[in-house]
This record gives C-alpha cells, sequence and structure tokens, in this order.
C-alpha cells in the first residue's frame, strides 16, 4: 500500500517535471516518466522523480554545461547556492501543483485555485525582478529590514482585521492576507545569518505581535525555528530569543483560538485522504517537500546547518500546526501569503557559492565582520597613501 | 576568479559509464546506478550530450509485454572520443563520491 502511494506520488513529481521542462526538451519529460515508472521500488522511484524535478528546473533556469567552473575556495562538486535556490523554487512549484491537484479533485471552487496560481506567479515575478535590481541597487541591510518587518506584524496585531477574536490579517484589494506567515521565516532566517541588536530586536518584536494576535502556529514556528538554531548554534543571544518565542507561544496557548476549519484551507492534511487517497497523498506530498531545501542545506555542512535546521523546523511546525489545528495547510492549501512567505526565504539564503565561515557565537560574529572590514579598509587606505 | 574549463567530475562520470556500456544501449535509471549520479545532474547531462553530438538516443520497446518504450542511450564515435579524453578523476570511479557532487 505505501509502495503504491509513493509511486504514485513519484508519478506526479515527475508529470510535474515533464511539464515545466522547455519545449525543445519535452521529449526528455516523456523519458524521464517512462523510467520512474519502470524503477521497482517506490522509494526510489520518489527519489529518482525528485532528482528529475530538479534536472527540469535547471533547465528552466539556465541550461547545465558539461563544464565545471573552478572557483577559488570552493571544493569541487560542492552543492551551489544556486542549486538551492532552484530547489526551492521547484518545492513551491511542485507543492503549489500538487494542491491544485486536491482542490480540483474536491471540487474548490475555480477562483481559489486561480488566486493560488497568481501567488506563485506573483511571487517568482518579485523574486526575478529584484534578481534583476540587484545589479543596480545597493544591498538593503537585512538586519534593518528584519526590524520593519517585525514593526509591520505589530501593526497587524494592533491594527488589522479581526475576525473571531484573531487580529491577524490585512486587507489588500479586497483580499485577506496573512503577514505573519509572508514575513516571519524571513525574519527568522536572517536572524541566523546575521545576528545583531536589530534582528534580535525584530524576533523578540514578531514573538509579542504573534502572542498579541494570537497566532498559536506562527508563534510555534518561530518557537521551532529558534529551538532548531539552539540545538545547533547554542549561544546566549539565541537562547534569549528563544526563551522570548517560547513565553509567546505560551500566550497564544492560554488565549482562547476559535477559528473555524475552512474548507480547502484548514485540516486538509486529514481530509484530502477522505477525498481520495491520491489527493491526500498529493496533500502530505506537497507538504513534506517544503522541508527539504532546509534538510539539503544541513547535509552541505556544519557551517549551513543552523539555516536549514531553522529552515525545515520553522516550515514543518507551520505543517504540523495545519495537523493539529485550523491553521492553514502552507502552499499546498488555499492561500496567497504562504506561498509569497516560501519563496520569500530565498532571501534569506546564500547566494554564494562558497561555504558559509563556522560562525562566532552572538554579536561577536558582526564584531568579527566589522573587524574584517576595518582591517581591509586600512590595508587599502595604506596602499593608496603609498 | 575563474582558472579553467575542465569537464565536470559528474560528466567525467557519465561518459565512463557509457563507455563501460560499449555499444549496447542504457537507460537513465541504470545509468544514474552505475555512475552514481542523481537524476537531477543526469538528465541535463544527457541533454547537453545528446545537443552537442556526443550522445545517441532512441525509444525501445519494452522487454515486457504492455509496457511503454522506454529512452536508451548509448554514445556516438565522438562521445567516445570525448569520454577517453576525459577519464573520471582518480577515486570518483562509479560514483563513490559523486552523490554529494550531484544534486
Amino acid at each position: 500500500m505505501i509502495d503504491r502511494l509513493l509511486r504514485a506520488l513519484a508519478a506526479m513529481i515527475v508529470a510535474c517535471a515533464a511539464m515545466i521542462l522547455p519545449g525543445a526538451s519535452r521529449g526528455w519529460g516523456r523519458a524521464m516518466r517512462q523510467e520512474v515508472r519502470d524503477i521497482p521500488q517506490g522509494v526510489e522511484a520518489l527519489r529518482f522523480a525528485l532528482g528529475c524535478l530538479v534536472g527540469a528546473s535547471r533547465e528552466v533556469f539556465g541550461p547545465a554545461d558539461l563544464h565545471e567552473s573552478v572557483q577559488e575556495g570552493r571544493p569541487s562538486g560542492s552543492p551551489t547556492g544556486i542549486g538551492l535556490r532552484v530547489l526551492l523554487v521547484a518545492c513551491a512549484i511542485v507543492a503549489v501543483l500538487l494542491g491544485l491537484g486536491h482542490m480540483k479533485a474536491g471540487g474548490a471552487p475555480a477562483t481559489m485555485m486561480l488566486m493560488n496560481l497568481i501567488a506563485l506567479a506573483l511571487g517568482l515575478l518579485l523574486l526575478s525582478t529584484t534578481s534583476m535590481l540587484r545589479s543596480f541597487l545597493p544591498a538593503p541591510d537585512p538586519r534593518s529590514l528584519s526590524l520593519l518587518l517585525s514593526l509591520l506584524l505589530v501593526a497587524t496585531a494592533l491594527a488589522g482585521m479581526t475576525v473571531d477574536g484573531a487580529t491577524r490579517w490585512i486587507r489588500l484589494s479586497g483580499l485577506a492576507v496573512q503577514p505573519s506567515l509572508i514575513l516571519l521565516p524571513l525574519i527568522l532566517l536572517w536572524f541566523v545569518r546575521r545576528a545583531s541588536p536589530a534582528s534580535l530586536l525584530a524576533v523578540l518584536l514578531s514573538a509579542l505581535a504573534l502572542a498579541l494576535q494570537p497566532d498559536r502556529a506562527m508563534a510555534g514556528a518561530l518557537a521551532a525555528g529558534l529551538l532548531a538554531l539552539a540545538l545547533t548554534r547554542p549561544d546566549r543571544v539565541t537562547l534569549f530569543a528563544l526563551a522570548a518565542a517560547v513565553a509567546g507561544f505560551v500566550a497564544t496557548l492560554a488565549q482562547p483560538d476559535v477559528q473555524p476549519a475552512m474548507p480547502f484551507v484548514d485540516q486538509i492534511l486529514w481530509t484530502a485522504f477522505a477525498l481520495h487517497p491520491l489527493a491526500g497523498v498529493a496533500v502530505v506530498g506537497g507538504a513534506a517537500l517544503l522541508v527539504v531545501p532546509g534538510l539539503v542545506l544541513m547535509a552541505r555542512g556544519a557551517g549551513d546547518r543552523p539555516l536549514g535546521a531553522v529552515f525545515a523546523a520553522t516550515w514543518f511546525a507551520i505543517v504540523l500546526a495545519a495537523g493539529l489545528g485550523n491553521y492553514p495547510t502552507p502552499l499546498v492549501g488555499y492561500g496567497g501569503s504562504a506561498i509569497l512567505g516560501y519563496l520569500a526565504c530565498l532571501w534569506g539564503l546564500p547566494r554564494s557559492m562558497t561555504r558559509a565561515r563556522r560562525p562566532v557565537n552572538g554579536f561577536r560574529r558582526e564584531k568579527a565582520e566589522e573587524g574584517r572590514q576595518n582591517l581591509r579598509s586600512g590595508i587599502i587606505a595604506t596602499q593608496t597613501i603609498a | 576568479m575563474i582558472r579553467n574549463r575542465a569537464l565536470s567530475p559528474a560528466a567525467r562520470q557519465l561518459l565512463a559509464a557509457l563507455m563501460e556500456g560499449g555499444s549496447g544501449w542504457l537507460h537513465g535509471y541504470d545509468l544514474s546506478r552505475q555512475s552514481g549520479i542523481k537524476s537531477g545532474t543526469l538528465y541535463p547531462l544527457l541533454i547537453r550530450l545528446e545537443g552537442q553530438g556526443y550522445l545517441e538516443a532512441e525509444w525501445q520497446p519494452s522487454t515486457e509485454p504492455g509496457r511503454p518504450p522506454r529512452h536508451a542511450y548509448r554514445l556516438t564515435e565522438a562521445g567516445r572520443a570525448l569520454a577517453m579524453a576525459n577519464p573520471p578523476a582518480v577515486g570518483a570511479a562509479h560514483g563513490r563520491d559523486l552523490g554529494k557532487a550531484s544534486a
């Protein structure tokens, strides 16, 4: 039974891979599908299908080269930042497509499916636009940006749209948007990459905002992400942030949560199986895909482990909350906020091809970086004078 | 800073696996297992090798009745020359280390 379900999931994923291949390579999509069909074990077929999806995404974002570009300081054959980003986009696309399959099978209104597709297209458009603008504009400072984003979460809690006692949404062009689903994972990733007083304050404000809203799912995700960070990179700053996040989460548990389950949004991890086993596989498989980039990042080495662990733990907690309570099921359920939030994580992942340096605890990491910059400036100044 | 444009370890490994197959046809899954290259790297390489004339690809009927045809591959003459000129790196034979090198 499990083998059959795995094979069905593999067939869906490889079908997605075939679908996204550029026109000139469509025949290769058929080749991948036949190959997956002929693999005897379900687990192997799933693994092969996931690889095909990554390969197809590579073809979409730029054809592969037979040659390698050997870079100074980069171990040959190490997974690249670009590969990871492609994987994240591929996981997002497949999860949304699998979710659309479930919605179609359940007879969801076409507008729901259209909204998810629009959110996906909008997210990809934003990513490509910012990617193009990077070469023209100065890079923004993630520390001040994360502080700004956390203030938006507080503003939502204070002046957002209230439904059944919870104030988690804002209305944009007639649509209810949940800012915490869009912004929180990115705030966390930036905290992992550049712990500073500003990014710590952003995390603390986020914990406060989620406690005020109240939002058990996102408060739990914040606590889970910081717990993962504390386990992989224990330092005083992280432990302090974790303590605040846990306090915020406990505060949400102490408040009543009376949100009713919305069809095609909440509880679909369970209801999808009642609809059809394949719909269940699509929803669970799509949700499971969300943590894959984090796991891949963790496997890259000690330097990337904290970031990968936080990414995986945060999205796992969001999915888990959707399974336990009436909270949106990210990407596979109806709702554009989670789709945008997942794609926004790309801005929190490393772009560089080189591996991250072994982190120094807490704010000392930032001080060390400042010291290096000062030293470099000093060297340049000395050379200029000479 | 780019220093050179050598054939990638995965490409070398794939060429070696295709060379081992001689004039026989190989399927994608078999190639992935023999070379240790994951499918995410394998297919982009196969697409590129075929596009540059190093690889022949054709649909072959399945040996099992009722099954759809499978795509099979083998090196062209130019592909064999390329494989001989670019052997896999020592220690990477049969993809022992390539699991990490490919996505």
